[in-house]
């Protein structure tokens, strides 16, 4: 029981730590601001074919996810790649860890509290994304998906944020872990169609292998596979998988997770805690 | 009387790579002792408060801090130890207020009593107008007083304290110095690391000296001054130094040598004994007039400097 109590304190230290820093408070901000965009955007749109009342009924589908993209997995990295680093970085590392608390506590505390963080922004975008197809678009279908819609984007936002904890942690310096986590971001996005590519034009299994592998194909598939399998849409609204891709990606998702989370863990665990430099 | 050591460093070894930072220390302080640590910059101070605070992992050694060992288990260890470390970095999105609650939440204390602490730290450290303001908006001596009274938030039974009044002015410092000694008579044990010996000197009862990686001291402060003390010297000033005064006070058992310095004389003496009663009827009965005469005893920097040299 102290050792929740624990982690509840350090969870609820992450969210002031995150919240105090404007790029993350600027980025939740822009979000939701592309989001409205996005929508009146689509809504000026509304003639010509790919405008179908089916599709229409479902906009509400990219108004939730359309921050999935780009945003989300950028408040993610920002908030996940100072979590640890910071600490190092301003000294207070050594405060913080000179407390009755385990070293893993305190790591499950700094995790815990920013994916949770990260989690209410998600709620903010789905709650927006809803209202704004309502407003813009009138009735919707499939509403009652969208909560679990959400989980779905939060739980494959995990990729991301596991990957910039660790680097936070492994590395020490914040902007090394975020570039790092947004460099494989990029990287990733880039190669992953490339790789798709290949496997269309040679059909050969490896490039398909290799392309699902990337933690951007799991990242952002995972959830419109699994609307696709709740909602019958057309594949101009979202990417279509089947049943095996849906595990696929959710079975990749918590394997990238487990990885980053346990080399951070060991990280953490086994070496000093290392002094603020200067 | 029976020992109560609740602190124990025991043959702690710590390398920096090739780097040999602790080379076997070994100390204990009991509980209500003030303990002063000094050594020179990258003796290996800040390296031995890291490994007593779980930061720093020795590569050889055991450290217990009341009686549980801080990196395999640092809540029993930390519940009643304070830490104040050398100009700290707080996290500067608190308020001083905010920042001592959310310690108070570390250490488990009830809401009510972490409002009654904060206030009374905040009080007891001059930050009461401050403690509604961003710690970011304080300046380096303000942050050094808040770092204490983080370090008083649980009340806690051991003080670790790294150059605690660094930055602070003078009148803080000497407020500072009054805090840590009213804290030692109600029986808290402090570990404090300066270089001011002078502050040393005044609050602590022991000391350790330590110096490339070793100790080269550690016991009661009346010790090192016994141990490193190589010579007591008498200073006498007088209207006229005469050969006849001089050469009566070469002539006394108790005295090796007399050196003239103008009308001062240096009288230096084979033992560690006070002859100034002698001196002054030696001095009267030569018909010499005596302005002053004092007895040089050694210092704790005489003695710091002495222990250092010999640990060289």
């Amino acid at each position: 029981m102290g050792a929740l109590r624990r982690v509840g304190v350090i969870a609820g230290y992450e969210w002031r730590r995150a919240l105090a820093k404007k790029k993350v408070l600027a980025l939740i901000i822009l979000a939701i601001a592309f989001q409205t965009l996005i929508m009146v955007v689509f809504s000026q749109l509304v003639v010509g074919a790919f405008f179908t009342v089916e599709f229409r009924s479902l906009i509400w589908i990219v108004g939730v996810s359309e921050g999935q993209g780009l945003f989300f997995p950028l408040i993610a990295i920002i908030v996940a790649g100072g979590s640890m680093a910071e600490e190092y970085e301003h000294g207070t590392a050594d405060i913080l860890l000179s407390k009755p608390v385990r070293r893993v506590e305190y790591m499950w505390g700094k995790l815990l509290g920013g994916f949770s963080l990260l989690a209410t922004v998600e709620a903010l975008i789905t709650f927006v994304g809803v209202v704004l197809s309502l407003w813009f678009f009138g009735a919707q279908s499939g509403l009652q998906f969208a909560p679990l819609m959400f989980l779905a984007i939060v739980y494959s936002s995990l990729i991301f944020f596991s990957l910039s904890f660790m680097f936070s942690e492994v590395f020490r310096g914040s902007t090394l872990a975020m570039l790092g986590a947004f460099g494989v971001l990029i990287a990733s996005s880039v190669i992953s169609p490339i790789l798709s590519s290949l496997y269309s034009m040679t059909n050969q299994q490896s490039y398909l292998y290799l392309s699902k592998g990337l933690p951007t194909w799991a990242a952002t598939n995972f959830p419109s596979f699994l609307m696709s399998k709740l909602i019958t849409v057309p594949s101009t609204v979202f990417s279509v998988g089947d049943l095996g891709d849906l595990y696929q990606a959710a079975l990749i998702i918590a394997v990238y997770a487990i990885v980053f989370i346990v080399m951070a863990a060991f990280r953490l665990l086994k070496s000093d805690v290392t002094k603020k430099a200067g | 009387m029976a020992s109560h050591p609740v602190l124990n460093i025991s043959n702690v070894t710590k390398y920096y790579g090739k780097f040999k930072a602790l080379d076997s220390v070994s100390f204990s302080v009991d509980k209500g002792w003030v303990y002063g640590y000094l050594g020179p910059n990258g003796a290996g101070k800040t390296t031995t408060i890291r490994i007593m605070l779980g930061l720093l992992k020795p590569n050889q050694g055991e450290v217990q801090i009341t009686g549980a060992n801080p990196s395999k288990d640092p809540v029993q260890a930390f519940r009643s130890v304070g830490y104040a470390s050398e100009l700290p970095t707080l996290q500067t999105f608190f308020t001083a207020e905010q920042l001592l609650d959310f310690m108070g939440k570390m250490f488990e204390l009830p809401t009510q009593t972490r409002k009654e602490k904060t206030r009374q730290l905040l009080d007891l450290v001059g930050l009461k107008e401050w403690g509604k303001k961003k710690i970011g908006t304080y300046s380096k001596g303000m942050v050094q007083r808040l770092s204490v009274a983080l370090a008083l938030i649980n009340d806690p039974m051991v003080l670790i304290m790294d150059e605690p009044t660094i930055g602070m002015d003078p009148e803080a410092s000497v407020h500072f110095r009054s805090l840590f000694m009213n804290l030692a008579k109600e029986g808290k044990t402090i570990f404090i690391s300066s270089h001011l010996l002078d502050e040393v000197q005044r609050i602590c009862t022991h000391i350790g000296m330590i110096n490339k990686g070793k100790i080269v001291f550690s016991g009661p402060i009346e010790q090192v001054l016994e141990a490193f003390t190589q010579q007591w010297v008498v200073e006498a000033e007088l209207e006229k130094v005469t050969e006849s005064i001089v050469s009566s006070l070469k002539a006394f058992e108790s005295v090796s040598d007399v050196k003239v310095d103008g009308n001062r004389l240096v009288i230096e003496l084979k033992e560690k004994k006070d002859v100034r009663g002698e001196i002054s009827s030696e001095i009267f009965r030569q018909k010499g007039v005596l302005l002053s005469l004092n007895l040089h005893k050694i210092t704790l920097e005489d003695a710091y400097l002495q222990a250092l040299k010999g640990g060289q």
